[in-house]
C-alpha cells in the first residue's frame, strides 16, 4: 500500500504543477462566477439554471483535467524512460498503474472540491440558500471523471496517447447515449452496455432535492465495479509489456 | 552450492532474449554473467550488443525469453531489486519534481520511511555535487545535474548492489572522475557495481571484471589483467641521450613509440635481462619494466575486427 501511496504523492506533486490543469481551473471558475450574470433567467427556476450550468461545468472542466492527466501519463514515462528508476524497485507492476490512477483520482477530488465550493459559495450569496444537493452531483462528476482516467490509465498501459484521447472519448459519448441506441430496459443488451447512466444525476439536482442516500451507495457500488474492472485490465496489459 | 550462490552478486544463465514471432529476431543469445559480492563488473560491447537488454531482464523490463536471473543469490523479483540501485542511460526524470521529491519516492518505493529518506538524502546529494539543490525542480537541472540526480537516486536506499548503464554520459571530465571515486568507494563499502560503459578507459580504470557481448552473446569475460595482458612480452620504457637504441637489441623489439628521448618498446620476457643490461651498459635509464599490456580499446577493436572477419568468412562460404 505504501508504494501505492508513493506513485500517488508523486502524481499529484507533478500533476499540480502543470500548467494546463490551473487553466483549466481557472478559466472554471471564472465561468462559474458569471453564470448568475447571464440572461434568460426566468422568474422561479433562476437557481435551477444556475445549478443546471454549474454542473456541466464542473463536468466539463473534470473530464478535460482527467484527460490531461492521465491519457499521456504511462505512455510518456515510458517514452522518456522514466519508469526505469521506479519499476526497478520493489515495485509491481499493478501497483504503479493503481499508484498511477490513485494519484489522478486525488487531483480529481481536489479540483472538483474546489468547483463545488466556488459554485455552492456563489450559489448561497446570490440565491440566499445553501444548494446541498450540489454536491451530491459534485460527487457523481468526481466519480464518472475518476472512471474515464482509469480507462486512459489502463488503456495507456498498451498503446500510444493519440489512441488513448480518441478511445476515451468514445468511451465517454458511448457511454452516454445508452438509451438513445437501445431504447429501454426492455433491451436484451441494456443491462451489459457500457454506461454511465447511473452517475447521471444532474436533472434531480438541479431541479430537485438531489437523490437519496441508497442512490449514492449504488453510484459508489457502481464507481468501484468500474474502477476495479479497468485497472484489472489495466494490470494486466502492463504486466507483461517490454518496455 | 547455495553457498556459492550467495557468494554471487548477480548471476544470469543462459539470458535470452527474441522479438518477433516464429523465432524472430534474437537480441540476446544464451549470455551468462556471473558477478561476485563486492566487485565492480564491466559490461562492455559495441551498439547493439545487447548489454541494455540483458540489463533490462535481469531488472525485470523486459521479459526473458529463456534463461535464469539472480541477485544476490535470490530469483530476480520485486522483492530482492529492493536491494538494488539502478542507474539508466541518460535517465530523465519529471521535470515538476524537485531532487528532493524525486529521492523521497525512490526511497518510499524502496520501503524506507520519509525520515529516513530525508536525513539520507542532504548527504547524498552533497556526495554527488548537488548540495543544496533538494528544493530545485529537476526542470533547471543541467543534462549533467540530471545524470548526477540520477545516480543519486540509485543509492538512496543503500543498496547492495548498483547498476549502471553509462553513468559518465553527459558528464563533464571532473564528473566523470567524480562517478570513478564514486564507484569505487561503493566498491570499498562492499557493494557490487555492475556497470554498462562505452567508455573503455573508465572500465579499465575501475572494474576488476569484464564481460564483452557482441551480438547478443558473449564473446569474451575474465579478469581485465588476463584479457589485456600479452602473454610472453614485456613492456620497458628507457630514456637516453642517444638517436637511437643499441643495436644488439633491435631486432628483439616490437611495438616501438619514441616521445622525445622516451622510448617504449616490448621484447620477449626470456630477454628482458639481457635488453636491461645492454641498455645499462650504454647508460640508458631504465624508467620501467613491466608486463606488456594493451589497452581495453586495443583489445576491443581486435575482437571486433576478428568478429567482422569471421562473420565474412562464413559469409563467403555460405
Amino acid at each position: 500500500m505504501s508504494r501505492i501511496v508513493a506513485v500517488a504523492r508523486a502524481v499529484v506533486a507533478d500533476a499540480i504543477r502543470r500548467r494546463i490543469v490551473w487553466v483549466v481551473a481557472l478559466f472554471s471558475l471564472v465561468l462559474a462566477a458569471v453564470i448568475p450574470a447571464l440572461p434568460s433567467y426566468g422568474v422561479g427556476v433562476a437557481d435551477a439554471v444556475y445549478r443546471e450550468i454549474a454542473l456541466a461545468m464542473t463536468y466539463v472542466a473534470a473530464i478535460v483535467v482527467a484527460l490531461v492527466l492521465s491519457v499521456a501519463r504511462i505512455p510518456g514515462e515510458i517514452e522518456r524512460r522514466t519508469l526505469y528508476t521506479l519499476l526497478t524497485r520493489d515495485v509491481r507492476r499493478w501497483e504503479y498503474v493503481c499508484g498511477t490512477w490513485a494519484g489522478i483520482a486525488f487531483t480529481l477530488a481536489v479540483a472538483v472540491l474546489v468547483f463545488g465550493t466556488i459554485v455552492f459559495a456563489v450559489g448561497w450569496v446570490v440565491y440566499g440558500a445553501p444548494m446541498w444537493q450540489l454536491w451530491q452531483g459534485a460527487l457523481a462528476i468526481w466519480m464518472q471523471a475518476a472512471i474515464v482516467a482509469a480507462l486512459a490509465v489502463a488503456v495507456s498501459t498498451v498503446t500510444i496517447p493519440v489512441i488513448v484521447a480518441v478511445g476515451s472519448l468514445a468511451f465517454l459519448f458511448i457511454a452516454q447515449v445508452r438509451a438513445d441506441l437501445l431504447g429501454g430496459p426492455g433491451h436484451p443488451l441494456w443491462n451489459l452496455y457500457p454506461s454511465l447512466d447511473t452517475f447521471n444525476i444532474i436533472a434531480p439536482v438541479a431541479h430537485g432535492a438531489g437523490v437519496p442516500l441508497a442512490y449514492v451507495a449504488t453510484m459508489a457500488f457502481a464507481f468501484l465495479a468500474w474502477t476495479a474492472a479497468l485497472l484489472t485490465f489495466g494490470a494486466l496489459g502492463f504486466s507483461r509489456r517490454d518496455l | 552450492m547455495d553457498t556459492a550462490r550467495n557468494t554471487h552478486a548477480i548471476r544470469i544463465e543462459g539470458a535470452r532474449k527474441t522479438y518477433g514471432r516464429n523465432g524472430g529476431v534474437a537480441a540476446v543469445s544464451g549470455v551468462s554473467l556471473t558477478m561476485g559480492r563486492g566487485s565492480i563488473h564491466g559490461l562492455l560491447g559495441p551498439n547493439g550488443a545487447g548489454k541494455t537488454t540483458t540489463l533490462k531482464m535481469l531488472l525485470g523490463l523486459v521479459t526473458p525469453s529463456g534463461g535464469e536471473f539472480e541477485i544476490l543469490g535470490e530469483p530476480s523479483g520485486p522483492a530482492v531489486r529492493a536491494r538494488v540501485g539502478f542507474l539508466p542511460e541518460q535517465p530523465y526524470f519529471s521535470p515538476l519534481l524537485t531532487a528532493g521529491e524525486l529521492l523521497m519516492l525512490h526511497g518510499r518505493l524502496s520501503g524506507m520511511r520519509a525520515s529516513e529518506v530525508s536525513s539520507r538524502s542532504a548527504q547524498l546529494l552533497a556526495d554527488v555535487g548537488l548540495e543544496g539543490k533538494a528544493d530545485t525542480r529537476l526542470a533547471a537541472f543541467s543534462r549533467g545535474m540530471l545524470q548526477r540526480a540520477g545516480i543519486a537516486q540509485a543509492l538512496i536506499a543503500a543498496p547492495e548492489v548498483v547498476v549502471l548503464d553509462e553513468p559518465a554520459s553527459g558528464l563533464d571530465p571532473v564528473g566523470q572522475r567524480d562517478v570513478r571515486d564514486i564507484m569505487m568507494r561503493l566498491a570499498e563499502q562492499g557493494t557490487s557495481v555492475l556497470l554498462s560503459s562505452h567508455r573503455l578507459s573508465e572500465v579499465e580504470a575501475v572494474c576488476d571484471e569484464v564481460t564483452i557481448l557482441n551480438h547478443g552473446t558473449v564473446a569474451a569475460e575474465g579478469r581485465i589483467d588476463d584479457l589485456l595482458n600479452v602473454a610472453g612480452r614485456t613492456s620497458v620504457r628507457t630514456r637516453g641521450a642517444a638517436p637511437a637504441l643499441p643495436a644488439e637489441i633491435q631486432s628483439l623489439m616490437e611495438d616501438v613509440a619514441v616521445s622525445g628521448n622516451v622510448w617504449v618498446f616490448s621484447v620477449p620476457e626470456s630477454a628482458v635481462r639481457a635488453v636491461v643490461d645492454v641498455l645499462d651498459d650504454h647508460d640508458w635509464v631504465i624508467e620501467s619494466v613491466v608486463p606488456k599490456r594493451q589497452s581495453l580499446e586495443e583489445y576491443f577493436a581486435r575482437m571486433l575486427d576478428r568478429s567482422r572477419e569471421g562473420a565474412e568468412a562464413e559469409g563467403g562460404l555460405s
